[in-house]
């Protein structure tokens, strides 16, 4: 039985919030700016995430506020500050990682709608579980889970089951993953006093992607067994398995992309959304081949602002600047 | 004087042996990386008892760690190893995923958990949450800066675990990077991760042991104890997986004299013969970074930073 599932689609300024929603998009996440797992540019302070929450509500779309970075303890207060103010102003659906965070907003305020983000890396049914004892009624899966796994958790977890269908794999584990601070790792604080721990992906969202520098791999005497490959960190398409997922009971796939442009997310949306619903409308005759030269086209306009950014932020990385702590 | 606690990572009995561990008070036993490690005391639970049994007899307290990534299909094994480390008497179980520390609360907490260097502790809601699932210890994400720490500590009733030696965790997944071929049937499999391999690019050195990214240069916190000290802490980790015994050993030797001057409230001052030990064993430098707020391959001190300054 093939069901309805929610297209989740990205919104880095107010416009791309916008063509999301008029592409066809049921629900749009932005990032509170500081707190989601991107940097600021792309992120939205409150009045603008509550007008973006205004235009979902007019045209009956969701939109969700991604708190999804791992802060520091210094900054509950804070994000406890935040949400309620965002509560105050309407917004319900929130994306967070910590779990502590999660229980203290869902106790503060148990009508809110909690979904558990993709930096939880939920691998498996009992991390599913924990997170719905923290408070989430959705999980995200980890990139690479298998089938077999997403329907154990649609069966025993008693959440719901979101699966990113275009997106990037990481070198390692989505969530678990230090090497960008490693290399750079600044504090700089907003006038809000939030930390956005620029070079920290978990932490404030500015990954500088050293996985795709150029790496050679040395023994232990100094021998170079291998020279100028990246670390495998490749774009994820899931295109084809979306009429699996729909009858998997998947109950929102999602498509990430707040750093491309307004026109290659809409294009994306369009796509999504008019896949989704052939499919829906006829499962049984549904083909994907007649969909891969427009799929193409995309993930070539994709790739092409992709690399122009890694570019530029493993250039970032090399400026190997140091701001001391503020707090 | 106050006590302090001392900690070993020692993945199998090949690391076992060989390891002069008596400046540690306790061993955390099995590699979180790899089921397949060769030997790993968290797949091969038979040998579980008689290290466990050693351990204490030498008056020490055992760990067992668990995988850091399991997959649906490793939660079986997982299950079976929370029942052999109990049963093993084992002190505690390191965990670093989240389904485990929930197996474990399943299963009646049969004994305490740890949370590790994997299981995301950055905020001491977080860790009040692992310590009402079961955990009386955590190890905060790397990122994390000493003065969060001691909040992490006192807010969220948790005791806190240093790492003061060794390499940083950075990542982990489930792929083995040395490979070609699927685990099962790539003859280089398991030998691979027990060879010494570094990533380098640009200015960056990383360590690669298959499944996990290491950093390349050895945390380091010998010249800082006091401090540590100071600020209330008295659980320290020496990271010794993937390195030789002479590594764990030595450098086990260091910590133990420095802690325990630094615990003693004397004066407190890096000696030549600790310094020569922590850098003859660093082949890539040292740092500490993340612990002062900084990129975690800085070194943030003044008697060590430079591998040429004398001490």
């Amino acid at each position: 039985m093939t069901a309805m599932a929610e297209l989740l689609a990205s919104g880095g300024s107010m416009e791309m919030v916008k063509a999301a929603f008029d592409n066809g998009a049921d629900a749009v996440y932005v990032g509170a700016k500081g707190w989601s797992r991107r940097r600021a540019e792309y992120e939205m302070d409150d009045a603008r995430i509550a007008e973006a929450a205004g235009y979902a509500r007019s045209v009956g779309g969701i939109l969700r506020v991604a708190f999804n970075t791992l802060p520091s303890s210094f900054e509950v207060p804070l994000f406890l500050a935040k949400t309620d103010g965002l509560y105050e102003a309407g917004v319900r659906d929130f994306i967070l990682t910590d779990p502590g965070l999660m229980m203290a907003l869902k106790n503060r305020h148990p009508d809110t709608v909690l979904h558990a983000s993709v930096g939880c890396t939920i691998i498996n049914v009992q991390d599913a579980l924990f997170y719905r004892e923290a408070g989430a009624s959705q999980v995200v899966a980890e990139c690479r889970m298998d089938k077999a796994t997403m329907r154990r958790i649609k069966e025993e977890a008693g959440v719901g089951l979101e699966v990113l269908v275009h997106a990037t794999t990481c070198y390692t584990l989505l969530g678990r993953c230090t090497m960008s601070s490693y290399t750079r790792y600044e504090h700089r604080l907003d006038a809000e006093g939030k930390d956005h721990f620029p070079g920290s992906p978990n932490r404030g969202g500015l990954c500088y992607r050293i996985c795709l520098s150029d790496w050679d791999r040395v023994g232990a005497r100094g021998e170079v067994e291998e020279s100028g490959f990246v670390l495998p960190n490749t774009a994820y398409f899931r295109a084809d398995d979306i009429p699996d997922l729909l009858d998997l009971g998947v109950d929102t796939i999602k498509i990430q992309g707040r750093e491309y442009s307004v026109p290659l997310v809409g294009e994306m949306v369009r796509f999504y959304r008019d896949l989704i619903d052939a499919c829906l409308r006829d499962r049984a005759g549904f083909r994907m081949e007649p969909w891969k030269d427009r799929m193409a086209r995309i993930v070539a306009g994709r790739d092409a602002e992709r690399r122009e950014k890694t570019a530029g932020l493993i250039s970032e990385s090399l400026a190997d600047a140091d701001t001391p702590k503020t707090h | 004087m106050q006590g302090f606690e001392l900690v070993a990572s020692v993945a199998s009995p090949g690391e076992f042996g060989g390891t002069d561990l008596s400046p540690y008070d306790a061993v955390c036993l099995g590699s979180p990386y790899c089921r397949r490690v060769e030997g790993n005391f968290a797949e091969a639970l038979d040998r579980l008892p008689e290290t466990v049994s050693l351990l204490h007899d030498a008056g020490k307290r055992a760990y067992v760690t668990t995988p850091a990534a399991p997959r649906e299909a490793d939660l079986p094994h997982v299950a079976r190893l929370v029942d052999a480390a109990a049963a093993a008497g084992a002190d505690a179980l390191e965990i670093h995923n989240m389904g485990v520390l929930r197996i474990l609360r399943e299963k009646g907490r049969p004994l305490p958990a740890h949370m590790g260097a994997y299981a995301n502790v950055y905020t001491h809601l977080a860790a009040g949450v692992m310590r009402d699932a079961g955990a009386v210890r955590v190890r905060p994400n790397a990122e994390v800066a000493l003065e969060e720490m001691g909040t992490i500590a006192r807010e969220g009733r948790v005791e806190v675990e240093l790492l003061i030696h060794g390499k940083i965790p950075l990542g982990v997944t489930d792929r083995c990077f040395l490979l070609d071929g699927p685990e099962e049937s790539d003859p280089k499999c398991p030998a691979a991760c027990r060879e010494e391999r570094w990533l380098t690019s640009r200015q960056w050195v990383l360590k690669t042991v298959g499944k996990g990214v290491l950093s390349g240069r050895d945390m380091c916190m010998l010249e800082h104890l006091p401090r540590l000290v100071r600020e209330g802490f008295r659980v320290f980790r020496v990271e010794g997986l993937y390195e030789n015994a002479a590594y764990r050993s030595e450098i086990g030797s260091v910590y133990r004299d420095a802690l325990s001057l630094a615990f003693a409230g004397e004066r407190y001052a890096v000696t030549p013969g600790w310094a020569a030990a922590v850098r003859r064993h660093a082949k890539r430098g040292l740092c500490n970074g993340y612990y002062f707020g900084t990129a975690g391959r800085k070194y943030v001190g003044t008697v060590l930073q430079n591998p040429n300054s004398g001490v």
